[in-house]
Order: structure tokens, then C-alpha cells, then sequence
């Protein structure tokens, strides 16, 4: 019990605070006094509501974390006639990006992962070394290589560019997760389902098509949440790259804006943390379901 | 057709690993060597850059934010480290037993980590906000261990156990997953065999199960330590102001005084040290 | 349908030779069984032909095409997995026509040969099952529906009836030979088992250690093995081997203080013996006789007052364990033989079912 309460009591106190109104924030108790559903309706875009905080944009110039674009982006938003956060926009950009990054990860790791799982050729130790190391390696070491790329090639001055720099670099972290996972599952389809497959009439990579893919998809789904999911939470190189273009930002980055632009705002930061969850928390628990389903049970005799 | 069917074989296999070998190759192992190079330079934010030699490793080893986030980095590895692997352990122990619920209980003490962590960094800030959070509440006005409220967050020291604690509570799932899935391979005549000699549960937890979970737990230490001395965005978006070396990195290269080649001096260090700790990985644990 | 012409083959792992060099002809429609004892190489054989093993050396044709570098798609095959490798993500319907899909034929046609199969194999009622909801037995029919759906030139077997149990083997066996004899198609069939060799195969390639010992049809391995090799493989209970001294004075095989008379081994080529050479006198269990129920035995190599050590029966048979020469032999007699233990018996052997192997390289004398 104890313990379950160390797990979700953060969950269950954003929730909490999520539904209170500004008065009832000091109140221990997470119970909300009166259920208050303001900041999920604006949030969703459901209300409008004009705030003005002039002590916020002090704060900002105070916070040393904050570089001179950002700031001056803040002091934009905030002089702008419209204030409202485009919670939506910058659910359906993180979305975009997390979908993109998970489909197109999947399909290079299940190439990848079937040559070096079933197929001998040189350079194959040598590869899978490369992936191990990969997958250790985190991208904050190469933030400033990956930076000073994106500007001497002038991908970093556009927006499809800074799209595609950053997509990379999503493709990049997910990779050697997606190659590891999908390798050693199918490791475990065993190999006679091919062999029979060939021997039907199928071309090795036809009988990746019409065997080997079908009979993972249980794993090739959870695998497309494991990408999904690093992709959205991806907060360090949206905020290298996307700093500037702000109506591509995506929701870590966003919400981070949100937290530093409009402090006093708990409820509407944590509906926002809810709403960020909630995909996630969706996609695990499809997943979950699905690694325990399925399987090569029955084609093969033991 | 001319080649046999092993070369065609090959050649397929090249083929496949192809794009994310180019990837692998262009985001990685060309920023490594990138990076090594900016470091002897001074690099600004739009690319220019002037050779500085070795100028930046001595501007860093004379540097004091440099050690000091080494220090906080250590600290943060050994609390981390030991949090996650001890809490996973038992965690493991505690939930291999069976009771009702079994399987969703195991499935909630995963969501920690698998929730991003930007959707829960707030929530913690939350719990220990100076004037609403629950931990001040807890701390003055429950227990009246603290005589006033406190910005625990808004001080670096303090911070960085919040921290420490953040991070165990988000990381123990995945040392907890590793550790379980051990338990449940050790069968179970083994501790039958070790109860039958005379030990009671303690001398069976002693002589069973450490012993052969020790592989598993020399794992999730290491690698623990290589994914957390990369770790980046659960520091930061928690509390900024605990600067370990990836966040110190951030702030040489992206605000303030902008500093790329320094950063990349960091970058490189840190590297070293982490190809170490990899290399100690792949020779040890791996082959145990 | 086609032939299979194999030259010279030759498949190595590193230093490790598993085949070394064999020559086969298959004829147009031809059953033929490669037996052997686990790692001879007859199944590395089958999957060089299949094009799952890459050829090292030698040749393997199909038709008059070599296929060596053809990818097994490309080769016209059909297959039988010892595992059955059925897909199990598909209807044991969807895994009979997976291969034909691939050919492009008519709708028509691929359900016509599915009828036909399902009728053939009995799983009329199975088509919409998936592979885990069948018994072992239905996937074994499954997997061979799917290899007869094709219109492949030639058929493999790789110990499709091994994961069997006995009496599903039997019956296995059995329907393998009745389909064969309908469709006569050229098929390899690759077995460790003896009796599945004898009764299914046309001709009977027997393989050790990664070569071609004997290739006959199945009496005539049965009957007149080369060496001694084929002639304990084939046959259970196995051939007993006695050991004798070749004496040329008196013209007689000496088992201890046993022998028999060379003149009575007439089929035996002395001419190449010397006095005092070693061999092995091979005799299967199956033809000793008991005296009394068999006539004109004057020619017959006789036993005299044996003692039976030890009688098993077996119902309609019983195998009698004795000695020769003071070496242990087994012979099988049948239900009228009522011999008990530690009693003597007077038993014959017709002299053309024994032979003589020369003890050092155990080739046939």
C-alpha cells in the first residue's frame, strides 16, 4: 500500500489540483472543494480568458535558464492581443513528430533488427556493437555537434529543416531501442516459418512481408509506443532547435513555456500534465495488453 | 546470376541495416568526432569559430562550476544508483509474493515510469511549492520538524535530493522489471533444497537469492549509472538550478554566455568517462 | 516434375565437413529415402537441394537447371518441416493455398486443389482452425497439404513424421506411401528411421558421416548390404556379427571352437583371403530357422543343441538370445517354435542369407 502510494501519489495530486480552484490550492486535502473544469475547457479551447501578468514577464528577465530568444519570444507573447495557449496545436505537433519518429523508427529498426538477427554478412558484430554503444550514449553529449550541423548545413534557419534535424536526431534516440527489442523477438520466431515461407515461393524480404511482420505485431506495436513515447517526451533538443519557431513547439516544450510565463496558474499547468499523460498512460496500457496476447504459439512443434 | 547464395544472403543484409547505419553514422559517430574537433575551438551560436587549442580544457580544469557539477553529478549518480537499485530490489522481492490484484498492482508501480516526464516534473514541483505544496504542509504544520516553509526546490543543496528522490521514483520500475523477471527464473526447489538444510527466510534471501540475482543487480547498477550520467530533462525541467554535467553543458552552450566549445570540451570528458563505464559494461556484465 | 541430378556436393562449417562430396540421381517421380544416424548429413543434403544451406562445392540440378545460386524460391520446391513450421497467424485454409497465392494461378484452381487436399488429408473440417487449436497429428496433415497444394517438381521430406507418436507414425507412414503411389511425384524424404526408409522409398540412399554408403532399393539393402555399416543399420533386431578366423587348410570360417565350412558359404569370394585373416560373419536374427519346421536343410549351415539362454516373446514372434562360438547371437523365431529358457534347440540358416565382412574395413567378402 505504502508503496503504491509512493507510486501515484504524484499522479493522483496533478489530478487533484488539476480540478481545484485557485482557493483551494493550499488545502492539503486532494479532494477538490468544488470540481473545477476551467482549465481543461480553456486548455481544449473550449473558453476563452484573457490573462494579464506583468510580474510574470519580471520574473522571466530574472531566470538566468532563460536564453535572449526565448525571452524575448515571452515579452512577444505577452504584449500580443491574443493570450491564449494553443494547447491543441501543440498537442497535435507533439503528436505529428511522436507518430512520425515512432512509424519511421519502427520500419528501419525491422530491417535492421531482422538482418541481424537472421542474416549472416560482414560487419555484423561490428554493427551490433555500434547499436549497444548507441543506445548508451545520450544525445545531451552531442547537443552541440548535432547544433553547430544544423547551422553550418542551414537546415537550423528553416522550418522543414529544423523539422527534419530534429526528426533525425528523434530517429537517432529511438533506433538502437527499436533495433534491441525487435532483434531479440525475432530471435524467437523461429526460423523454419521463413525457410517454409521461401520455400512457398516467397523472396527473403517477401516472407519478411508476409511472415515475419504479421507474427510480430504485438511487438512491433509496443515497440512503435516505446518510440512514441521517447519522442514525446523529448524535451532537450525541441528546445535547441524549435526555440524560435514557436508554433511548431511541442507539448514538453510548450508546457515548460507555460510553467516559467504564467506561474500562479497550478490548475491549468497540471490539466496540461493530465492531458500529456493521458496519450501515454492510453498507449501503455494497449501495449501491456498486447505483449501478453499473441505470440508463435502452435506453428511449430517444440 | 552469379553470386552464391551466401553472398546474396550478405548483401540483403547490408541493404537492410543500411538507413540506420546511415543514420547511426551521421548522427552519431560523426558528432563524436565533430564534437572532439569544436572543442579545440571557440564556437559561436551561428557557427563561427576560432582555433583555441587546448584553451578550453584549461579554461575548464580552472574552472569552479566545472568541478562543482561534478561533485553534484557523483552525488546524483550514488543516490540514484543505490535508490533505484535497493527500492527495485525490494519492490521485486515484495511483489514476486502472490496476492489479489497481482498483475494490476505490477502494472501501476510501472506508470512512474513510463509517464513523460514533463507531465509529472509539475506535479512534484507542486508537492513541494513553498506556499501550496503538501511536503511544507506535511513538514511545519503535521509534523512540525521544520519550523517554517521552505522553497526546497528554489535552493540548489535541497534540490538536488528532491532530485535524487524524483528520479528514484521514476527509474525503480525498470530496475524493478529486471530484478522480477530474475526472481521468477530461479526455481523454486532451490529454496526448497536451502529450507530443507535449516535456513529460515533471511539465510534463504543470503544463499539463494543474491547470489543469483547478483548478475542482474551488477547490471542495473551500471546501467543505471551510464543512462543517469546522460540524464538530462528529468533534472532539468525538475529543478534547473541542480547543475549536473549534461545541464551544465546546456547552460555553456545555449545561454547566458554562450560557450560552445567549452561545452564541447565537457562534452568530450564526460564521453570518455562514459565509453569507460560502457566498455566496464560489455567486458564485465556482459560476460559474466 | 523433374529429375534431381546432384554432383559432388560438398558442404563444410569452418573446418567441420558435413558433407563430403556425394553423387545422386533422382529419376523423374522417383521416392527416395535418405537414411542415416543423426549427423550424416542427410537432412544438410535435403536443405542444399532446398537452397536453405549455401553449396560449398558440387552441383545440384533440378530438371537440367542448375540451381545452385537460385534462391529457394526460385527453385520450384515444396517442403515438409520435421517442426511442420506452419504460419500461425493463419488459417490452416490460408496455409494450404500460401504457396499457390504466390503463383498466380486462378481463383478457380487454387480452390479446387484446396478441396481436393482438405479431401485427401481428411481436414475438411479444419480449414477455418489455426495451427494452435490442432493436434499434432492435423498439423502434421496441415503441413503436408500445404507442400501437395504446389505444383512443385520436386517434394522434400525432412523428418515429417519423427514429432509422431508411434502409432500416428504408422499410420502417417502409411498415407505418405498411398498418396505417393496416386501422385507420383519426385520426392526426397529424409529419415533416421529404418522402417520409414524400407517401406516408402523406391530406392534407399543410406548416409554416414556425411557420405553415401549404399543407394539401393530397400530389399536390396536389406538383403545384400556393402558393408557392414548398411547391414546393422538396416533391419531390427540388428544383424549379429560374429567374429572368425579365415582357415585356409581346412577351408572353414572359425568362430572360436565354432565354424563353418567355406564350401558351404558358396556366394563367399575366398579367393582374396589369406590363412589367419580376420572377419566378421554377419547374420540377421530373422533367418535362422528352427529344424523342425523347415525342409531340405541338407544344403543348411546347422546348429546343433543350443542352449537358449533367454526367450522374449513377442506374441506372434519371440527372439531367442544363445551363443556361437561362444559369442552372443539373437535370433527371431515364430509362434510354433515353443522353446523354453535353458533348453536346447536344433536351428538352420540358409547359407545365402549369410555374409562375410572383411573385420578391418568392414566392406562386404
Amino acid at each position: 500500500m505504502l508503496l503504491l502510494l509512493f507510486c501515484l501519489f504524484p499522479f493522483v495530486q496533478i489530478l487533484s489540483t488539476s480540478l481545484k480552484h485557485q482557493a483551494d490550492w493550499g488545502n492539503p486535502s486532494l479532494i477538490p472543494a468544488q470540481l473545477n473544469f476551467e482549465a481543461y475547457k480553456e486548455l481544449l479551447g473550449f473558453s476563452q480568458q484573457e490573462v494579464e501578468l506583468p510580474e510574470t514577464i519580471r520574473m522571466m528577465l530574472e531566470s538566468p535558464a532563460i536564453s535572449e530568444e526565448q525571452r524575448a519570444a515571452i515579452i512577444k507573447k505577452f504584449t500580443s492581443t491574443s493570450d491564449i495557449f494553443p494547447f491543441g496545436r501543440y498537442m497535435l505537433n507533439t503528436f505529428v513528430i511522436s507518430m512520425v519518429t515512432a512509424f519511421l523508427s519502427t520500419l528501419i529498426a525491422t530491417f535492421a533488427a531482422y538482418a541481424l538477427s537472421r542474416l549472416k554478412f560482414r560487419g555484423r558484430n561490428a554493427f551490433s556493437n555500434t547499436v549497444m554503444f548507441v543506445y548508451m550514449v545520450g544525445g545531451v553529449l552531442l547537443m552541440v555537434p548535432l547544433y553547430q550541423m544544423a547551422v553550418s548545413t542551414g537546415l537550423a534557419s528553416t522550418v522543414p529543416g529544423t523539422l527534419i534535424c530534429l526528426l533525425l536526431i528523434y530517429l537517432v534516440q529511438t533506433l538502437p531501442v527499436a533495433i534491441y527489442m525487435l532483434g531479440n523477438y525475432f530471435r524467437t520466431i523461429p526460423f523454419s516459418l521463413e525457410e517454409a515461407a521461401m520455400i512457398d515461393g516467397y523472396s527473403r524480404t517477401s516472407a519478411i512481408f508476409a511472415v515475419i511482420i504479421p507474427l510480430s505485431r504485438p511487438m512491433l506495436l509496443t515497440v512503435m509506443f516505446y518510440c512514441f513515447v521517447i519522442a514525446w517526451n523529448e524535451y532537450l533538443f525541441a528546445s535547441v532547435f524549435l526555440k524560435q519557431y514557436q508554433d511548431f513547439h511541442t507539448l514538453p516544450l510548450a508546457l515548460q513555456t507555460l510553467f516559467s510565463s504564467k506561474n500562479a496558474i497550478w490548475d491549468r499547468i497540471m490539466a496540461a500534465s493530465m492531458l500529456t499523460l493521458i496519450p501515454v498512460v492510453i498507449a501503455f496500457s494497449v501495449a501491456n495488453r498486447f505483449i501478453s496476447s499473441g505470440g508463435t504459439a502452435g506453428g511449430v512443434k517444440e | 546470376m552469379s553470386d552464391n547464395i551466401a553472398a546474396q544472403e550478405a548483401r540483403l543484409g547490408h541493404r537492410l541495416i543500411a538507413p540506420a547505419a546511415l543514420i547511426i553514422a551521421l548522427l552519431i559517430l560523426y558528432p563524436i568526432f565533430f564534437n572532439l574537433y569544436l572543442s579545440f575551438f571557440d564556437v559561436e551560436l551561428n557557427g563561427d569559430k576560432s582555433l583555441v587549442g587546448l584553451n578550453n580544457y584549461k579554461t575548464l580544469l580552472s574552472d569552479g562550476g566545472f568541478y562543482s557539477a561534478l561533485w553534484t553529478t557523483v552525488i546524483y549518480l550514488a543516490g540514484t544508483v543505490t535508490g533505484t537499485t535497493v527500492l527495485g530490489l525490494a519492490v521485486a522481492l515484495l511483489l514476486n509474493q502472490n496476492f489479489p490484484f497481482k498483475n494490476t498492482v505490477r502494472a501501476l508501480v510501472l506508470l512512474p515510469y513510463f509517464a513523460p516526464v514533463i507531465s509529472v516534473v509539475f506535479g512534484w514541483q507542486f508537492i513541494f511549492d513553498p506556499v501550496n505544496g503538501i511536503y511544507n504542509h506535511v513538514m511545519v504544520e503535521v509534523l512540525g520538524l521544520v519550523s517554517e516553509r521552505q522553497n526546497v526546490i528554489g535552493d540548489p543543496d535541497s534540490a538536488l535530493w528532491v532530485v535524487i528522490v524524483f528520479d528514484i521514483w521514476k527509474h525503480f520500475p525498470i530496475a524493478f522489471l529486471l530484478i522480477l523477471a530474475k526472481l521468477q527464473s530461479i526455481p523454486s526447489d532451490q529454496y526448497e533444497a536451502c529450507a530443507i538444510d535449516g535456513y529460515n527466510a533471511w539465510g534463504r534471501f543470503i544463499h539463494v537469492t543474491l547470489p543469483e540475482c547478483r548478475f542482474v543487480i551488477g547490471t542495473v547498477v551500471l546501467l543505471r549509472m551510464i543512462w543517469n550520467l546522460n540524464r538530462f530533462e528529468d533534472v532539468y525541467l525538475l529543478a534547473p538550478n541542480v547543475e549536473t554535467l549534461p545541464i551544465y553543458i546546456y547552460f555553456q552552450a545555449f545561454t547566458g554566455v554562450i560557450d560552445q566549445g567549452l561545452a564541447a570540451a565537457i562534452s568530450v570528458v564526460q564521453l570518455i568517462v562514459l565509453s569507460g563505464l560502457i566498455w566496464f559494461y560489455v567486458k564485465k556484465v556482459l560476460n559474466w | 516434375m523433374a529429375k534431381v541430378t546432384i554432383k559432388n556436393l560438398v558442404k563444410a562449417y569452418n573446418d567441420d565437413v558435413i558433407v563430403k562430396g556425394i553423387n545422386l540421381e533422382i529419376k523423374d517421380g522417383e521416392f527416395v529415402v535418405l537414411v542415416g544416424p543423426s549427423g550424416c548429413g542427410k537432412s544438410t543434403t535435403l536443405r542444399m537441394i532446398a537452397g536453405l544451406e549455401d553449396i560449398n562445392e558440387g552441383e545440384v540440378e533440378i530438371g537440367d537447371r542448375c540451381v545452385n545460386d537460385l534462391q529457394p524460391h526460385m527453385r520450384n520446391i515444396a517442403m515438409v518441416f520435421q517442426n511442420y513450421a506452419l504460419y500461425p497467424h493463419k488459417t490452416v485454409r490460408e496455409n494450404i493455398i500460401f504457396g499457390l497465392k504466390k503463383t498466380r494461378v486462378s481463383r478457380q484452381i487454387i480452390d479446387e486443389r484446396l478441396a481436393h487436399i482438405s479431401t485427401m488429408l481428411q481436414l475438411e473440417n479444419l480449414l477455418d482452425r489455426k495451427p494452435a487449436d490442432l493436434s499434432g497429428g492435423q498439423r502434421q496433415r496441415v503441413a503436408m497439404g500445404r507442400a501437395l497444394a504446389r505444383d512443385a517438381d520436386v517434394y522434400l521430406f525432412d523428418e515429417p513424421l519423427s514429432n509422431l507418436d508411434a502409432k500416428l507414425r504408422h499410420h502417417m507412414r502409411t498415407e505418405i506411401a498411398k498418396i505417393h503411389k496416386r501422385v507420383q511425384t519426385t520426392s526426397i524424404y529424409v529419415t533416421h528411421d529404418q522402417v520409414e526408409a524400407m517401406t516408402l522409398g523406391d530406392r534407399v540412399v543410406v548416409m554416414q558421416a556425411g557420405q553415401i554408403e549404399q543407394v539401393g532399393t530397400p530389399m536390396d539393402i536389406y538383403l545384400n548390404p556393402r558393408n557392414i555399416f548398411v547391414a546393422t543399420f538396416i533391419g531390427s533386431p540388428s544383424m549379429n556379427l560374429l567374429s572368425a578366423v579365415y582357415d585356409a587348410q581346412q577351408q572353414v570360417f572359425k568362430i572360436n571352437d565354432a565354424s563353418v565350412s567355406t564350401e558351404l558359404l558358396s556366394q563367399v569370394n575366398t579367393a582374396n583371403l589369406k590363412d589367419g585373416d580376420q572377419v566378421k560373419i554377419g547374420i540377421r536374427p530373422d533367418f535362422f530357422d528352427d529344424e523342425r519346421f523347415t525342409q531340405d536343410t541338407e544344403d543348411y549351415w546347422q546348429l546343433k543343441n543350443i542352449m537358449v539362454d533367454l526367450v522374449e516373446p513377442l506374441g506372434f514372434d519371440k527372439e531367442i538370445s544363445f551363443h556361437i562360438g561362444g559369442q552372443y547371437v539373437k535370433a527371431r523365431l515364430d509362434l510354433r517354435s515353443d522353446i523354453q529358457e535353458d533348453d536346447p534347440i536344433d536351428l538352420v540358416v540358409d547359407p545365402n542369407r549369410v555374409l562375410v565382412f572383411d573385420a578391418e574395413t568392414g566392406e562386404r567378402i
